[in-house]
């Protein structure tokens, strides 16, 4: 553009002909400065991350390049309770038993298992090594076990150990660890005796809190087991060899690993990113930087536009409102509670407020997903539903209103997250309880761990809240409003309530099992102890080249251990 | 030159006005006036001022619609859309028709925003199905568009689809899958045009018909006119930029006319005073201005008691109040000091005037150019204030809007439905804009030196 300009003026009188050409001359200096600050800037960029952007799929090196949704805080699987820490250590360890592609259990660390009404047995196989080439023993879980119901350790996953005999007793402080009922037979053979019947131990165990720890090395890291790549051991498909905390992570083919040619097919993973911004992570997809990403509603046209094949999955979890059942609260009256189950339609709320084709209106608090004795549970015990009848809502909120002997109901909290999700199923619910009962709402809008201290104090009437699935049974759902569960955080309390918990946690009979939770879904509803809102799913894209990703509704959201890079089309 | 007559020497007549002036004598404000006037700029932004105040003030009685009141029907719909709508029987789930007429993929009845049915015979070969919808059809691609339902078996053999329709068309698609729920190659494609409907239920509900006997199932009735559109969740952008003017322009034009008022006390005290107590109320004012903002617009809202899900506009108020006002005193106080010394004043001294006519009559007059001047310029930074404030969620609590929360909210969707940005942005702009414009005219009009440049 400057030059342009200077030959034009050439022909002008001496004065503006030098001007100009002095202008075309400051011009084109500030043209090079700023391309050699631009280069300058770049090359440092890259120098940063050496995981540096090469592009979603790198063929050559067999790698692909994902994003992480947070920076894990750290990754000790005993104590891990955040989706990113999962994600990292279901990729880089591996527990007695584990989930093929296709979801179904598959051996582990365990080449057979079996279980018992009293107790379990797990024989280990012999090429499973830890990545300095020691082989993975029993005494490896026993050590790891000991350690999550350990006080000490304040793992907020202990509970999930608590089928084992003493667990429980151990995590309250009452025994000592060593009485926890696991016990190394052999290097090979491990000895799990079960505090009660537990027919689904070995779905428990693929989970992430039952991953090995090896004491000689966990004590060689002086509490900071976890924390970096070199204060870990492997046994996984993959190995952490890089931690650029806050920004960046290498896994690497594991060369120690037994099934080789069933996992961990890539060279190479890369998190080069670090983001929940799903708009960025669009961006990043569009330009080819990272391999996968969710979609949320309002970008699907972008998505068609592209035309990209969108995938879903469901994510295994179940969002509900949750009241507060504690004794001085609203909330606690049953005619309160019906009123607002009446007052409310969860389908209005999935197709015309969230709009997401993943979500399905909630219906009960277990999810389509689970089976029952041998098909669908939600298709063997259809869950009792009520109509949106505002007529009826607004009698019992009468009726509440003289129980609880108030004039007027004061303004009423609601609890929610911070995501863009919660805050839009928030402004709705608020204005639909305004409109069809005359109840005013006020939002409190909180980050993750913020909501839970509320929910954990009892600081609120009514919480957007969700569960997620640690193991694929019906009970990972059933035992959450049992009186003595700490997820149970408004503290539903209710005899008939636990007595069907006892039932559905030790009963062996598959039928009356079920039986049980089905009593417990009918419970739910009559004593309106939750609203469901929705089973949330996940829209996606994969780069095509990209083969077997999988998202998971049990264990970690994304799974790349199956993954392969294919180039044929 | 030697035509000298004897008439030139004579005495001139008298005459009337010989120094009469040839303009008007004009007052201060007058004058100012009439320079304000002159500036085409700041004429106009008066006009956007008195406009806004206006919006803000008698909006409200003339588009008499709630602001929180939600039109599911009608979400982030952009502006002259068109809302006519059949009127249909209530919705009754359906569960597939077994004696459907036709064969592969088709509709079972026709399509609307209620509902679009499809129903299909098995693809060969699929040991399940997954339907799709998509804005525009299958190609070579096979870019099916959103999955919407999985069925891993033979039987199931109908979808019903409620997810957000729209009035368009749409491109079905069933798709087969194999064993293991992976996509095979054989897929179906229908076209579909949905039109939109309401039920009476509705249309009573939002208040589109007085009594629902005057409506029959297969009239046709326009939706509520939402004439900029909606926003995310079906609220009228009109009513809720009116609603969010309200708190905008009270922190806007609230916050600044209280700080400055205490900004003009303060200076002109410390300033007529001076000596020793100047000197302390000054560094008074310089420990104030180190103060963070944001730090202390928190702490008043925790120290007011104000719990989540409550307005923060009062604390910012207070807090804009108590922290902004130094800029102001430092102004007025130098202009103080410098008219204290003038001739005038000594003069005026001399002759006996107390110091309260001192203040009234020559100081306080003097000052207020330059106090007019950071009123307007104060204005559009405690808008913007505000609408930072609400953006990152420290202001008005939901369902209030202000104008800054409209932002926030409206960039998410920045890219696909565009107005529930640009609105409330434009309304940001223009008002931040018309404030700096007049101020800057004020600015030339009120400045005395500058009446003798016309």
């Amino acid at each position: 553009m400057n030059e342009a300009s200077t030959t034009a003026i050439t022909t002008d009188d001496r004065f503006t002909s030098s001007a100009g050409k002095q202008l075309g001359i400051y011009a084109l200096y500030a043209l090079l400065a700023l391309s050699a600050l631009i280069y300058m800037l770049a090359v440092a960029a890259g120098s940063t991350g050496s995981t540096g952007a090469s592009g979603a799929i790198d063929v050559v090196n067999n790698a692909i390049t994902i994003a992480l949704r947070e920076e894990p805080p750290q990754l000790d699987a005993n104590r891990a309770t955040d989706a990113s820490s999962h994600v990292v250590l279901a990729h880089v360890m591996e527990g007695l038993l584990g989930y093929d592609f296709d979801n179904h259990l598959v051996p582990g660390v365990a080449e057979r298992w079996e279980i018992r009404e009293d107790g379990a047995t797990f024989w280990l196989r012999e090429d499973s090594l830890w990545s300095d080439g020691v082989p993975v023993t029993a005494a490896d879980f026993v050590f790891s076990w000991r350690r999550v119901v350990n006080p000490d350790t304040a793992s907020q996953y202990a509970f999930i150990l608590y089928p084992i005999k003493n667990a429980e007793a151990i995590n309250n402080g009452q025994l000592p660890a060593q009485t926890l009922g696991v016990t190394a037979v052999s290097e090979r053979v491990l000895e799990v005796e079960f505090e009660r019947p537990t027919p689904y131990f070995d779905k428990l165990v693929a989970y992430l809190t039952y991953y090995p720890v090896r004491e000689d090395f966990f004590n060689s890291t002086n509490g900071r087991y976890g924390a970096d790549t070199d204060m870990m051991l492997y046994n996984g498909a993959y190995l952490l060899t890089e931690w650029v905390h806050g920004s960046t992570m290498r896994w690497v083919k594991n060369p120690n690993y037994w099934n080789k040619e069933n996992k961990g097919y890539l060279d190479e993973i890369r998190t080069a990113y670090i983001t929940q911004d799903v708009n960025a992570k669009l961006n990043m997809f569009k330009d080819g930087q990272i391999a996968d990403t969710h979609l949320l509603s309002p970008m699907l046209p972008t998505a068609m536009e592209q035309r990209w094949q969108i995938d879903r999955s469901m994510d295994g979890s179940v969002f509900y409102l949750e009241f507060n059942h504690r004794e001085d609260r609203i909330s606690r009256n049953k005619n309160f509670r019906r009123a607002l189950q009446l007052a409310q339609d969860s389908t209005e709320l999935v197709y015309k407020v969230l709009k997401e084709p993943s979500y399905l209106p909630g219906v009960s608090l277990f999810p389509a997903w689970l089976t029952g004795v041998s098909e669908s549970f939600q298709k063997e015990y259809p869950p009792p539903m009520s109509k949106l009848d505002v007529q009826q809502a607004r009698e019992h909120l009468e009726l509440a209103r003289r129980e609880l002997g108030i004039d007027k109901f004061p303004p009423l909290m609601l609890l929610t997250g911070d995501t863009p999700i919660s805050l839009l199923a928030a402004e709705y619910y608020q204005q639909l309880f305004q409109k069809n009962l005359g109840l005013e709402f006020r939002i409190d809008a909180q980050i993750f761990k913020q909501r839970l201290d509320k929910m954990r104090a009892g600081e609120f009437d009514l919480v957007l809240s969700g569960w997620g699935p640690d193991y694929n049974d019906v009970l990972t759902y059933g035992d959450l409003f049992s009186s003595w569960n700490l997820q149970n955080r408004g503290r539903y309390n209710s005899p008939e309530m636990d007595l069907w918990i006892r039932v559905a946690q030790s009963e062996l009979d598959p039928q009356k099992r079920m039986d049980a939770f089905g009593e417990i879904q009918r419970l739910l509803h009559e004593d309106v102890v939750i609203l469901p809102m929705y089973e949330r799913g996940f829209s996606f894209v994969v780069d095509s080249r990209l083969k077997n990703f999988r998202r998971r509704s049990v264990g970690p959201e994304v799974d790349y251990n199956y993954a392969y890079i294919d180039v044929t089309n | 030159m030697s035509d000298i007559a004897p008439i030139d020497f004579a005495p001139l007549i008298e005459q009337q006005e010989a120094h009469g002036l040839s303009r008007p004598s004009l007052s201060y404000w007058q004058d100012a006036w009439i320079r304000l006037k002159a500036n085409k700029r700041a004429l106009v932004s008066l006009y956007l001022v008195i406009g806004l105040l206006l919006f803000t003030l008698a909006g409200p009685l003339i588009w008499r619609v709630d602001s929180a009141i939600q039109d599911l029907d009608q979400v982030s719909q952009p502006p002259g859309t068109n809302r006519s709508a059949l009127v249909v029987d209530d919705y009754k789930p359906w569960f597939g028709d077994q004696f459907l007429a036709g064969a592969g993929l088709r509709l079972a009845e026709e399509a609307t925003s209620q509902a679009v049915r499809v129903q299909w015979d098995a693809l060969p070969g699929a040991s399940g199905h997954r339907v799709y919808r998509n804005l525009f059809p299958v190609g070579e691609e096979r870019a099916y568009g959103i999955p919407l339902a999985e069925f891993f078996d033979v039987n199931t053999l109908h979808f019903e689809d409620r997810l957000d329709l729209k009035r368009g068309r749409y491109y079905y698609s069933v798709v087969a899958l194999g064993d293991r729920g992976e996509l095979l190659d054989n897929f179906e494609m229908i076209e579909v045009d949905v039109q939109r409907v309401t039920t009476i239920a509705e249309a009573l509900e939002r208040g589109l018909v007085d009594d629902g006997s005057e409506l029959l199932v297969g009239d046709q009735i326009d939706l509520s006119w939402h004439p900029l559109g909606t926003d995310y969740l079906g609220r009228d952008m009109l009513a809720r930029l009116m609603a969010g003017a309200q708190v905008s322009l009270f922190i806007g034009i609230g916050a600044p006319f209280l700080f400055v008022l205490f900004g003009v006390v303060f200076g002109s005290m410390a300033g007529f005073i001076g000596g020793k107590t100047d000197q302390l109320m000054m560094r008074f004012a310089d420990f104030v201005v180190a103060l963070p903002f944001l730090l202390f617009m928190i702490l008043f809202k925790i120290a007011f008691g104000i719990g989540p899900g409550e307005s923060g506009v009062f604390p910012m108020l207070v807090a804009l109040v108590l922290l902004a006002w130094p800029a102001t005193a430092r102004l007025v106080r130098g202009q103080i000091l410098q008219i204290r010394e003038q001739g005038y004043i000594h003069a005026s001294q001399l002759l006996g005037a107390k110091t309260s006519y001192l203040i009234l009559r020559h100081m306080i007059p003097n000052t207020l150019g330059v106090v007019l001047v950071t009123i307007t310029f104060a204005i559009p930074s405690a808008i913007f204030t505000e609408a930072f404030l609400s953006f990152i969620g420290m202001g008005v609590a939901p369902p209030t809007p202000s104008w800054g929360s409209m932002s926030n909210e409206g960039i998410k969707t920045m890219l696909i439905t565009p107005h529930e940005l640009i609105f409330p942005a434009l309304f940001i702009s223009i008002t931040v804009l018309a404030f700096n414009l007049l101020g800057d005219g004020l600015r030339d009009a009120l400045d005395a030196r500058m009446r003798n440049t016309e």
